[in-house]
């Protein structure tokens, strides 16, 4: 692996997110949007039903903060590469002695950077808006943050493996896929919420146990320390088991020819 | 010393066998044409000489080495331009030149850039998006990244269509000029056939995906027997058509001229025909076979006998 060719990848994309305001609405705008949206819709079931109290409305808000780094984690993967299909530039790039891990490389830190960005503006913006500290978190933000933006990854390679596959005709996955996993995560409410069914599925999902363990902080301050555990260890499995469909994609592509990608 | 040695190289997609069988080879500082019809399978093979079309059988060596296990180590030294693939359309050329020099190992990367700018006048453009480009500007950028990491061995895929005849002849002056300065091996495909003439020292006819000639272009010119006696007839017209018909001879005529189609040996006799006849001409040319010519007949003949 080439460092240089890393950041030759990673430059590129810069400067197209640089030059393009679809990327800037990415990373900005729908952000803003959902905190002001969610954090309005808290505040009103917050205030009709006091009950629930402001964790309630800490754990909505958490989640979606926290949902960023997942969507825009598994975004930054997806959106990058349909975007050498859509510009027919896999041939400039693989011409060259671009490595297909070194491209990976270059969109996973990318994805990273750009997620801790997003989810750094809306942790502002939330509580500037409504003064929730999602550093309350304290230090598990860290582990948090890392199997949130793994599941993005992973997520993210299989939906990209499947778009080389098979072509364009599928590539809608890269912008509407990752919604499916959401409410089986449990991001917004208690696993226990969700039929047995649906609770077996969530339990499959590595964020599903960074979602509860969260809440569980936001109630007790600790968290249980099995969770990170089993999270940590799905999302290798998935990584692993998603990269691997990934590079055996590109290389059917490579077989039909980097062009016919249609 | 062979640069490149390609080996029994074929590829199918299914049933379809787009290049067939194919062994080749390059040497230093060569200028290689590879030429055919559409579909003849040119492009399927300059795209499995850059790593980016998996062969279905065959070896590619460059260098000396197994391009599928040195692939890294090869692209290094060889480059490519085509007019069918694009950089970033949104980026502007000097972060199209810069994030592509990072994808080698140069050692003065803005230096490289800089002297390439210079080298395809593309001062003026620099802060211009590729979208905002024309054709033709976007083939001396194509160019551009072609030559950014000193490559050894570059294929050029039609490397002056959509450049106007100034800007083709520099292109074509430079490619020699790059070859004789430093001994780069090219390898070019193009539909200009006075254009593989004049910068091609051998040339490889492929049809079908099979390799029908491999020879210089003047070797090739020359097995095509027929010349074209173009007459400017002063009085016979009529007769000379009829003469013409009666021999056989394409022909085509032009107000008072009559382009006929002869072989070489047989112009002697043709000319004594038109005297016999009383057919008289104030100015005779006789134009030899080129390679459009040889290119011609041979898409003719397999046309009509594909296999």
């Amino acid at each position: 692996m080439k460092i240089h060719r890393v950041w030759g990848m990673t430059l590129r994309y810069i400067y197209a997110f640089r030059h393009n305001i679809d990327k800037m609405a990415d990373a900005f705008y729908w952000p803003t949007i959902d905190i002001l949206l969610w954090g309005l819709t808290s505040t009103y079931l917050t205030a009709s039903n006091p009950e629930g109290g402001p964790t309630a409305f800490f754990v909505v808000l958490s989640g979606i903060l926290l949902w960023l780094i997942v969507w825009r984690g598994q975004g930054e993967i997806t959106m990058n590469a349909l975007e050498e299909f859509w510009e027919r530039n896999l041939i400039n790039l693989f011409a060259s002695p671009l490595m297909f891990r070194e491209w990976m490389a270059s969109l996973l830190a990318l994805g990273f950077v750009k997620a801790m960005m997003s989810f750094a503006f809306a942790v502002t913006l939330a509580w500037f808006l409504y003064a929730v500290n999602l550093f309350h978190l304290g230090f598990l933000l860290i582990p948090f943050g890392l199997l949130l933006i793994m599941t993005g990854w992973w997520f993210g390679f299989l939906v990209m493996g499947l778009i080389l596959r098979f072509g364009r005709k599928v590539q809608a996955l890269a912008w509407t896929s990752i919604f499916v996993i959401s409410p089986f995560s449990a991001a917004y409410y208690p696993l226990s919420t969700l039929p047995e069914w649906a609770q077996a599925i969530g339990k499959c999902i590595p964020i599903t146990y960074v979602f509860e363990g969260s809440r569980e902080v936001i109630a007790t301050g600790h968290i249980d320390p099995w969770k990170l555990i089993i999270s940590f260890v799905l999302n290798i499995v998935y990584l692993t088991a998603a990269g691997w469909f990934l590079h055996r994609s590109f290389e059917k592509l490579r077989e039909r020819g980097l062009e016919k990608i249609n | 010393m062979s640069i490149l040695s390609v080996s029994r190289l074929t590829k199918q997609f299914g049933t379809f066998t787009a290049v067939d069988d194919l062994s080749f080879s390059l040497k230093e500082s060569e200028i290689l044409g590879l030429l055919g019809p559409n579909g003849a399978g040119k492009t399927t093979t300059i795209q499995m000489l850059l790593g980016v079309l998996t062969p279905t059988l065959g070896a590619i060596r460059y260098f000396g080495k197994d391009f599928a296990q040195h692939r890294e180590e090869v692209l290094e030294d060889v480059n490519f331009s085509s007019t069918y693939t694009h950089l970033p359309w949104g980026l502007t050329v000097r972060e199209n030149l810069r994030f592509i020099s990072f994808l080698y190992d140069i050692d003065d990367r803005p230096g490289r850039i800089a002297k390439i700018i210079s080298l395809f006048r593309l001062e003026e453009l620099m802060n211009h998006p590729l979208i905002e480009l024309s054709a033709g500007q976007l083939t001396r950028v194509n160019l551009a990244k072609a030559f950014i990491n000193f490559p050894r061995v570059l294929l050029l895929d039609e490397p002056t269509a959509s450049l106007d005849p100034e800007a083709a002849k520099y292109i074509r002056e430079f490619l020699l000029n790059e070859r004789s300065q430093f001994n780069v091996s090219i390898i070019l495909t193009s539909h200009n056939m006075a254009e593989v003439e004049e910068v091609c020292d051998r040339v490889i006819f492929i049809d079908h995906g099979k390799m029908i000639a491999d020879d210089t272009p003047a070797q090739l010119a020359r097995s095509v027997e027929t010349c074209h006696v173009e007459l400017l007839i002063k009085e016979g017209m009529e007769r000379a058509v009829r003469y013409v018909t009666e021999r056989g001879n394409a022909y085509k005529t032009e107000g008072k001229h009559i382009i006929v189609d002869v072989k070489e040996r047989d112009i002697p006799g043709f000319l004594r025909g038109l005297m016999d006849r009383g057919i008289t001409y104030d100015e005779i040319s006789i134009e030899k076979p080129t390679l459009e010519d040889y290119f011609l007949v041979v898409t003719r003949t397999t046309e009509a006998n594909p296999h």
